[in-house]
């Protein structure tokens, strides 16, 4: 009983350890580059995940301070960090994703193993 | 004007050169030209009067907008990022020298300014990685880093470049999204950002959390280690390096590699500190790592065919050499690590500046075809060889002196079988460097007879690769110029966690 507590307690620590494994599985697997983008994109979202977790305090509210009261709040800087994250998250998938658009220029498919067997070919 | 500032003009120098470039035509290429040398000299003279300030008044710490530590970001000037911000400026400053002609051969005429955008954002990101004091500014510096550094490599429109970037930029991903969940963890112990704040928590509660810190840098040394191409993790580098236009291969090589090597320096000894790793016990797996590259990195060097490849692979060795001096965890190790960084950036971009003007004038990438071509490029391979003669470690280059220091260094702590390694390392770097030189100035070339010819370059490109083999000998010759300083940097890095 107190195993399942604990476990619905972190709920979030193990689903962003989840998110981790599933997306590093994706990007070292699939051939096709599209899947290995969407797989960084999905480790990404399993930090942002557990980075915001970090912060959060049970039973605490947004950090706006009212006078005379005494309040819980949750830890706001790793919310702010993550708005980094996010930033630079989306500057590395637009960038893979135009090299994706190049590559199918060139190759004509965006398969890593037909193109190492294209280039395989040639040499 | 105080010069405490500094540092901070030198990046906002040049971000704001970054931005401007695209606004100069490409019809003004004189000017555009012009633009970026001002901007180069006059950050460079920044630079050496900040590093004249540090060694005269000690080091500083910078926090933007008069934060406490704890909230801001914070910038450390001390000996070692300043005088690693001046080795940049100075080895990039010759590289973009060369590239001014290099970069018109090897690249369409539309692409020039974006080039030097790209060149800027990256030496902007590789300066604020040294200076940083703060975990996250590391994330997002290094983040601009991987996707500078793939845009360098791509922006030549071969079939090659896009493929090798887009496996840099997968790689490196990986490697940086790993970092962020070492420092995840590392903040969920301590609830700081700041280095010196972490340090100063973790050295009371190590023993607390243990596993966490333990977990948090294998997270964060493992994807440091596949940006800086530790061996088992090399797979990107002699793609990307090799197909790279050759001033970006000469910087990436040189110097890109190394910014990730200060950065795991910074967190194994200025976050965690020297005895909390040492009794982790991370020092010891980064040695066999770095044996093993030092060996294996050779011996893929031996069977190369191009010469850039060929040298991508020397690079996995010479990171080896780097790593060893870092895992032994003494002064004297890091302050050989902290020698060969230097001495390598100067050796490697001299190889690869002379690799490409073989490239510019023959177009001739194959190892094979080079017989005979000292007699009708002689500067150009009178550089290569004492860059190679430094590689293997003939006395009076630096690569020897650098050798000596390592090799003292594992003398020191009793570990006599690197010593072995090292010398059978030089000799595999004699097996493929010798047979190059040999060919190019004791055999008959096929079309032509050997008869002396001066190279065929423009001078900006001569000048210089002339200036950084000068550079090494004088420091095979005077070590302790360089030595001296790093002899100051060294306990003030390593002991700043007390």
């Amino acid at each position: 009983m107190e195993l399942i507590i604990s476990i619905i307690e972190h709920i979030n620590y193990i689903a962003a350890a989840a998110l981790f494994v599933i997306g590093l599985y994706t990007v070292l697997t699939h051939s096709n580059l599209l899947k290995k983008v969407i797989g960084i994109n999905i480790m990404e979202t399993s930090i942002f995940l557990f980075f915001v977790s970090i912060g959060y305090v049970s039973g605490g509210s947004s950090p706006i301070i009212t006078l005379g009261e005494k309040q819980i709040f949750i830890n706001p800087v790793p919310s702010a960090l993550i708005l980094t994250g996010i930033v630079v998250a989306v500057s590395i998938t637009a960038y893979s994703l135009s090299l994706i658009i190049r590559l199918h220029e060139t190759y004509g498919t965006i398969d890593m193993d037909e193109i190492m067997a294209l280039r395989g070919e040639k040499s | 004007m105080s010069s405490v500032h500094f540092p901070v003009y030198i990046l906002l120098i040049l971000l704001t050169t970054a931005v401007t470039i695209p606004l100069i035509s490409n019809r003004f290429k004189n000017s555009l030209k012009e633009y970026i040398m001002a901007a180069f000299v006059v950050s460079w003279v920044l630079s050496f009067t900040t590093l004249n300030h540090v060694m005269k008044n000690g080091s500083y710490t910078y926090s933007f907008g008069n934060w406490s530590q704890k909230i801001g970001i914070q910038f450390l000037v001390d000996e070692f990022s300043s005088f690693m911000t001046l080795i940049i400026l100075t080895v990039a400053f010759l590289v973009i020298i060369y590239s001014l002609k290099d970069m018109e051969h090897e690249i369409k005429d539309y692409q020039f300014s974006s080039y030097y955008t790209l060149i800027f954002l990256l030496l902007f990101s590789m300066i604020g990685l040294t200076v940083t004091n703060d975990m996250f500014n590391m994330y997002v510096f290094m983040e601009i880093l991987s996707i500078t550094s793939c845009g360098i490599i791509s922006i030549k429109h071969k079939k090659d470049n896009f493929l090798a970037s887009m496996r840099y930029l997968i790689l490196s991903a990986i490697g940086s999204l790993s970092v962020l969940l070492g420092i995840a963890l590392l903040y969920m112990v301590t609830g700081q950002l700041n280095m010196f704040e972490v340090s100063s928590v973790i050295s009371q509660t190590w023993q607390s959390y243990p596993t966490n810190i333990l977990v948090s840098l294998g997270f964060m040394v493992s994807g440091l280690a596949i940006k800086a191409a530790v061996f088992p993790l090399h797979i990107w580098l002699p793609d990307a390096h090799s197909s790279a236009p050759t001033p970006s291969s000469a910087l990436l090589s040189g110097l890109v590699v190394k910014v990730y090597i200060f950065t795991v320096a910074k967190i194994l000894f200025r976050i965690i500190g020297v005895e909390i790793v040492a009794a982790l016990g991370i020092p010891t797996y980064l040695t066999y790592f770095a044996a093993l590259g030092m060996i294996m990195g050779s011996v893929f060097a031996i069977g190369q065919k191009d010469i850039k490849r060929m040298l991508a692979y020397s690079s996995v060795a010479q990171i080896g050499y780097i790593f060893m001096g870092l895992g032994l965890a003494t002064v004297q190790g890091f302050s050989a690590a902290l020698f060969h960084i230097v001495s390598h950036a100067l050796l490697k971009t001299a190889l690869f500046l002379s690799a490409g003007s073989i490239i510019y004038q023959k177009d001739k990438r194959d190892l094979r075809d080079l017989n005979g071509i000292g007699y009708e490029m002689p500067i150009t391979m009178m550089v290569f060889t004492i860059a190679a003669f430094g590689m293997i470690g003939i006395p009076g280059i630096n690569g020897f002196m650098s050798k000596i220091y390592l090799s003292l260094a594992v003398i020191d702590v009793k570990k006599y079988v690197y010593l072995v390694i090292i010398l059978v390392s030089s000799f595999l770097n004699a097996m493929y460097y010798l047979p190059i030189i040999i060919a190019a100035f004791l055999k008959e070339s096929k079309d032509r007879k050997n008869i002396m010819v001066m190279d065929k370059l423009p001078r900006s490109m001569i000048y210089p690769m002339v200036i950084v083999a000068l550079g090494c000998i004088l420091m095979g010759f005077f070590p302790q110029l360089i030595m001296n300083v790093i002899d100051k940097a060294v306990p003030s890095f390593l002991l700043l966690g007390k």
